[in-house]
């Protein structure tokens, strides 16, 4: 399997190249264009009520794609996410990482994509009640709206709510006002959430539901 | 008339230069700057010919009723078109077979361009909840055509698949039709890719990376119900 992300931070789609036999597994509505000849099936995302789970609590669709190459040379699905930004990889050898709900585009046949309770922290912090975690042998794809900026914590680190994208799942969660009580509700920074522990987080550096809260003031 | 495409991909904007009473057409509310002595007129069609007609199936594409005609008198001069999503634009230079610009997707041309509107029928515009509406560009000149995300070509040697909402244009040389995406109807609609387009034959498709629809879609729940 050959794959790459294109179109730059702002516009990032993935072609992935399938060899005979492979398979890729994507989010309902990813496809943007493919090769006529590959198989796409739908399937619950990890069983009906693990798909259940995901589509409700986690954001996710209740069905995923199986894109197949049952053909004799190699063919190309080209995927997206839903709205314009970054997209990057996470190669999983064993180990596990947590994603925001809706983070997840798409992964090889040997990730499974799992539900967790995330607590009501996380539902402060904007990120949801349940958390999307990936596990296994493979690759993942993920993103969001704006672009992604990666960064190794040791200690303790601050990120605006709603502008997590994906941690590891050693690193601990905690809700807090971004200053003073003054400086926080009066210099729009409002709650943040504080990470600690040992290990790399993912940011985006705009979120949608700030989209939706700059133009709201502005519809009549 | 010399097209220098700026900004790109993200905030592209197309920028013709015009020599004295030279004329491009453009779709309504393009424009976003323009010399002092450009002088518009608006007509519900081509510039000196078309209907009201004409116009009429324009709306249904999700294009503006009107479009504008800049001419510059009395000198060279310049007009700056640009588009409400952000994403690229690009240049085709028609010089053959015809191309079929998806509805939203058509921002200029020529004077020597013809323009037409095909009707897609009513089956393949119904299932594919898009504005299957198609404006068929044909002659001699240059077009400008916009795209949400970042365009990328598909050159089209027997069948392939575009979502319906990722089309930007395709040469005419291509024939389509709307269908399933997968191996079954089921399938096709559980896994929410709908309906796409197959393309038959040779020939190049435009692609967009993304979707408006699915943006809308994201974004919409989020906002509140106009009061």
């Amino acid at each position: 399997m050959q794959t790459s992300i294109e179109g730059g931070s702002a516009f990032a789609y993935i072609n992935v190249d399938l060899e005979p036999g492979e398979t890729v597994i994507a989010e309902s509505d990813a496809m943007s264009s493919m090769s006529s000849d590959l198989d796409m099936d739908a399937k619950f995302n990890g069983g009906f009520f693990s798909g259940l789970a995901k589509a409700y609590l986690g954001g996710e669709s209740l069905f995923v794609n199986h894109f197949t190459n049952n053909t004799s040379s190699t063919r190309r699905v080209t995927l997206v996410q839903g709205t314009p930004g970054n997209t990057r990889t996470i190669e999983l050898n064993g180990q596990e990482f947590c994603l925001q709900p809706g983070a997840y585009i798409a992964s090889t046949p040997g990730v499974s994509l799992g539900i967790k309770w995330a607590g009501l922290k996380s539902w402060f912090a904007r990120e949801g009640l349940f958390k999307l975690t990936v596990s296994g042998q493979g690759t993942v794809w993920y993103g969001a709206y704006g672009g992604l900026l990666e960064k190794e914590v040791d200690g303790e680190y601050i990120v605006d709510t709603s502008h997590l994208v994906a941690y590891e799942p050693q690193m601990k969660l905690n809700i807090q006002l971004a200053g003073g009580l003054f400086s926080s509700f009066f210099g729009g920074e409002g709650f943040v959430t504080r990470l600690e522990g040992k290990g790399k987080i993912v940011i985006q550096t705009r979120s949608l539901s700030g989209l939706a809260d700059w133009i709201n003031p502005r519809l009549w | 008339m010399q097209i220098d495409i700026t900004h790109r991909p993200g905030n592209s904007a197309a920028k013709v230069s015009l020599e004295s009473g030279e004329s491009i057409t453009a779709e309504g509310g393009a424009m976003i700057a323009m010399s002092g002595h450009v002088q518009v007129e608006t007509t519900t069609h081509k510039k000196d010919s078309g209907s009201i007609l004409g116009a009429l199936k324009r709306l249904v594409t999700g294009e503006s009723l009107f479009l504008n005609h800049f001419t510059p008198n009395g000198g060279p001069g310049e007009v700056f078109f640009g588009t409400a999503l952000s994403g690229d634009m690009m240049q085709y230079d028609l010089n053959g077979p015809g191309i079929m610009v998806q509805g939203g997707s058509y921002v200029a041309s020529a004077p020597s361009v013809d323009m037409d509107i095909q009707w897609q029928g009513l089956g393949k515009t119904f299932f594919s909840g898009e504005s299957m509406f198609l404006i068929r560009l044909s002659g001699q000149g240059p077009v400008i055509f916009n795209s949400f995300g970042a365009i990328y070509p598909i050159e089209v040697n027997g069948d392939y698949i575009v979502d319906t909402g990722h089309i930007v244009a395709f040469e005419e040389t291509l024939n389509y039709e709307i269908t399933k995406a997968g191996g079954s109807w089921l399938s096709s609609i559980l896994g929410g890719e709908g309906l796409v387009c197959k393309f038959r034959g040779q020939g190049t498709v435009w692609c967009q990376s993304h979707n408006a629809g699915s943006f809308g879609a994201a974004l919409g729940p989020m906002l509140k119900a106009r009061g």
